[in-house]
């Protein structure tokens, strides 16, 4: 399969895992397990981006502030709109990094890293120079491990015979009407 | 919102063929060969290559290293003449209706028409100033992903078409299902394949 057709055919699988880590990240206010990670902080907030229908009949619909318009997204779930793009803070240890995150094609987009004392100096020194470069890198690659490792989990549960009742908890929590 | 900005953009892409050996060495000297080219002092209209992720002046690496650690960091630096539509199109009527007046007849030809447009768009590129567009890439060696900061489709072909000149490797997206394959085991993956969408209403 090339790669258009990859996304075309399998655009649910960065929606439907996006819509799982919302539903996941209410069930235990915000913790989640990562296997060989420990407990991590995934919350939605602010912006959140569902679309509905195809080609011509495609529409966006915007929800962005702060619960009250979750709430409207999670009626849009209920509409049979699909979470295409959210803003998402995550938190490991005294680590946070705020990103958003594109469902269908994995673009990560203002990603906020972590505020260290290397980001803060000002110094044109090469081995500076190099130290920050490889810093940064190293946050955003942190980030992705832990978005890797979230995708992994689900993915997990995805593929095994307990997704039916994943599925059911899934759909249950998108009918409740706060 | 490039790599070294307060906040980034970026996609992740996984590289794809095989490496030579002595891969510093062939590297420096591929990315020295694609390095940018200035073309303010010409009348090009296009330049594609790579700079320092530090400075987009800096095409020869003299201020930081395209080798830090384990990583190649580098900017694709795009500069492109362009001529704005309406600008175009203003130029084009002001010289069909000099030659039209000059010649005397009340309308000019079709193929007329678009040899006035062919001259006054070279004449009008010569002069624009070339656009500057800096993209920051990331080049994991240990585990051969590459970060690069934009989302653009187009800017995306242009960084794949510039990677296999460079270093004679693929780069491929790494949409979810892409990334998914990293992630599983060869069964799961067979599973990954004929999965469909759940229903979740």
């Amino acid at each position: 399969m090339d790669l258009v057709d990859i996304i075309a055919e399998k655009r649910f699988l960065g929606q439907e895992f996006l819509t799982w880590l919302w539903c996941k990240s209410e069930e235990r206010s915000g913790a989640i397990d990562l296997p060989g990670i420990g407990d991590i902080s995934v919350a939605f907030e602010k912006h959140l981006l569902l679309e509905y229908g195809e080609g011509e009949s495609h529409e966006k619909v915007i929800c962005q502030g702060l619960q009250a318009e979750l709430n409207e997204a999670r009626t849009g779930l209920r509409m049979g709109k699909k979470l295409e793009q959210a803003r998402i803070v995550l938190g490991r240890g005294e680590y946070e990094w705020i990103m958003t995150v594109k469902a269908s094609m994995f673009d990560f987009k203002s990603v906020k890293t972590p505020k260290t004392m290397a980001s803060q100096e000002d110094s044109d020194d090469p081995m500076a120079v190099e130290g920050k470069i490889l810093e940064k890198i190293g946050l955003y690659e942190q980030a992705l491990q832990l978005v890797d490792e979230l995708f992994r989990l689900y993915l997990t549960v995805r593929l095994s015979p307990g997704w039916e009742a994943e599925l059911a908890r899934l759909r249950a929590w998108i009918r409740i009407k706060e | 919102m490039g790599l070294l900005s307060n906040s980034g953009t970026f996609v992740r892409f996984a590289v794809e063929g095989e490496m030579p050996e002595n891969f510093w060495e062939f590297a420096a000297e591929r990315i020295a060969a694609n390095a940018f080219k200035d073309i303010d002092d010409n009348y090009e209209e296009y330049s594609i290559g790579w700079v320092s992720v530090m400075n987009m002046f800096d095409s020869q690496f003299a201020y930081a290293s395209h080798a830090v650690g384990d990583y190649i960091v580098l900017s694709m630096r795009i500069d492109e003449r362009k001529v704005p539509s309406a600008v175009l199109k203003k130029f084009c009527m002001k010289e069909e209706e000099r030659v039209r007046k000059e010649k005397q007849v009340p309308k000019l030809s079709r193929g007329h028409r678009l040899e006035i447009k062919e001259s006054i768009k070279l004449m009008l590129t010569k002069k624009a100033a070339p656009m500057p567009a800096v993209y920051d890439l990331c080049w994991n060696l240990a585990n051969n992903t590459v970060l690069f900061f934009s989302t653009s489709a187009k800017v995306h072909m242009a960084l794949e078409d510039l990677f296999k000149e460079t270093f004679g490797l693929h780069l491929v997206l790494q949409v979810p299902y892409l990334a998914a394959a990293h992630l599983l085991n060869p069964a799961q993956e067979a599973e990954l394949a004929a999965m469909n969408s759940s229903i979740l209403l």
